[in-house]
C-alpha cells in the first residue's frame, strides 16, 4: 500500500523532473533536475527490490555523473539566455527518437510476462550478494573487459586534456645534478670594439 | 513481499525527516530571529574588494574535468569492490584472482596518471 503510493510519488516527481530537464533555459538548472531524475530512478529501484542498482545510481550517477555533467557545462559556457533555436529543426529527429523508445516499451510491456518467467529472480537472497556470486566467476569475461575500458578512457581522458607541464617550473633534482659547467659555461676572448655574434 | 524489506528503510526515512527539519529550521530561525537592516553599502565591494555578486556562471578550467573523469573511473571501481567484499567467502581464488586482475588493470592506469602528472594541479 505504502509501497504503491510511493511508486507514483517517485514516478511522478521522475516524469515531471524529466521534463525540466529538456524545457529550462539555465543547463546548470537542467543538470540539477536531472539529479533529482536520478534520485527518484534510484527510490524507484529500491521499491522494485534492487537494492544495490538503487545504491550505485545514486553513488556513481548522482556522485559522479552529474558532477561531470556540472563541469562540462560550466566548461562550455553556455548561457541560457542565447535564443532558442525553432522547434521545427528538432522536432523530426526527436519524434523519431521517442517513438522508437514506445515501441520498445510497448513490445517490452508485451513480453513481460514471457521475460518474467526466463528471469528467475531470486528472493532468498540479498541481490547484491547475487550479483556477487555470478559476476567475478561465471562473467569473468565482462568483468575483466569492463576493467580495460575504464583502463582505456582513464588513459583517453588524460590524453585528450593533459598538455605537458603547461610552462609550470618544476625543481628536477637529477636534471641540476647532471648539469656541468662545460655543457652551459663557454667563455668567449671578445676583441675591442667587435662583439660576439 | 515487497513492502517487508522497505520496513528496514524506515530508520533512513525518519533520518531524511529530521535532516530536512533541521535544514529549514537553520534558514528559519536565522530568518525570523535575526535583525534585518538591509543597506546599499552592505552590498557593496569593501575598499578594494570585487564586486560580492556577479554572474555564477564563469568558465572553469578543464583540469577540473579531467579530475572528474578520473573520480568516476575509481568509483566505479569501489562500486565492483562492494559485492566482490560480500561474497568473498563463497566465490573461492577465481574470484579472488579476478578481482585483483582487475585491480591490477586499473592500477597501470593510476600509475599511468601519476606518472603524466595528471593528478598535480601546477
Amino acid at each position: 500500500m505504502i509501497a504503491g503510493a510511493m511508486f507514483y510519488v517517485f514516478a511522478l516527481v521522475l516524469i515531471a523532473s524529466a521534463v525540466a530537464v529538456v524545457s529550462v533555459r539555465q543547463p546548470v538548472n537542467a543538470v540539477l533536475f536531472l539529479i533529482l531524475c536520478f534520485f527518484n530512478a534510484a527510490g524507484l529501484f529500491l521499491l522494485l527490490g534492487a537494492e544495490f542498482l538503487a545504491f550505485i545510481l545514486l553513488i556513481v550517477y548522482v556522485g559522479a555523473v552529474a558532477v561531470l555533467f556540472l563541469f562540462v557545462v560550466m566548461m562550455l559556457d553556455v548561457q541560457g539566455d542565447a535564443p532558442r533555436p525553432p522547434l521545427k529543426r528538432f522536432l523530426p529527429m526527436s519524434l523519431g527518437v521517442g517513438a522508437v523508445l514506445l515501441v520498445q516499451v510497448v513490445v517490452m510491456a508485451v513480453f513481460w510476462p514471457q521475460a518474467q518467467a526466463v528471469i528467475s529472480v531470486a528472493t532468498d537472497i540479498e541481490n547484491t550478494k547475487a550479483l556477487g556470486r555470478v559476476l567475478y566467476t561465471d562473467f569473468i569475461y565482462p568483468f575483466q573487459v569492463s576493467g580495460l575500458v575504464l583502463l582505456t578512457a582513464m588513459i583517453g581522458a588524460i590524453a585528450l586534456t593533459q598538455r605537458g607541464s603547461r610552462g609550470t617550473k618544476r625543481q628536477n633534482v637529477q636534471a641540476q645534478l647532471d648539469r656541468r659547467a662545460e655543457d652551459v659555461v663557454s667563455l668567449h676572448h671578445v676583441e675591442s670594439g667587435k662583439g660576439i655574434l | 513481499m515487497a513492502d517487508s524489506f522497505l520496513v528496514d528503510y524506515a530508520p533512513i526515512a525518519v533520518f531524511m525527516t529530521i535532516a530536512t527539519f533541521v535544514a529549514l529550521a537553520a534558514v528559519a530561525l536565522s530568518f525570523l530571529l535575526a535583525k534585518h537592516r538591509p543597506d546599499k553599502q552592505k552590498n557593496a565591494p569593501y575598499e578594494c574588494g570585487f564586486p560580492p555578486f556577479g554572474d555564477a556562471r564563469a568558465k572553469f578550467d578543464v583540469r577540473f574535468y579531467l579530475i572528474a573523469i578520473l573520480f568516476i573511473i575509481f568509483d566505479l571501481e569501489i562500486a565492483f569492490l562492494f559485492p566482490w567484499a560480500i561474497v568473498l567467502g563463497d566465490i573461492g581464488w577465481l574470484g579472488f584472482g579476478s578481482m585483483m586482475v582487475f585491480l591490477g588493470v586499473l592500477t597501470v592506469g593510476f600509475i599511468y596518471e601519476w606518472k603524466k602528472g595528471a593528478l598535480e594541479w601546477d
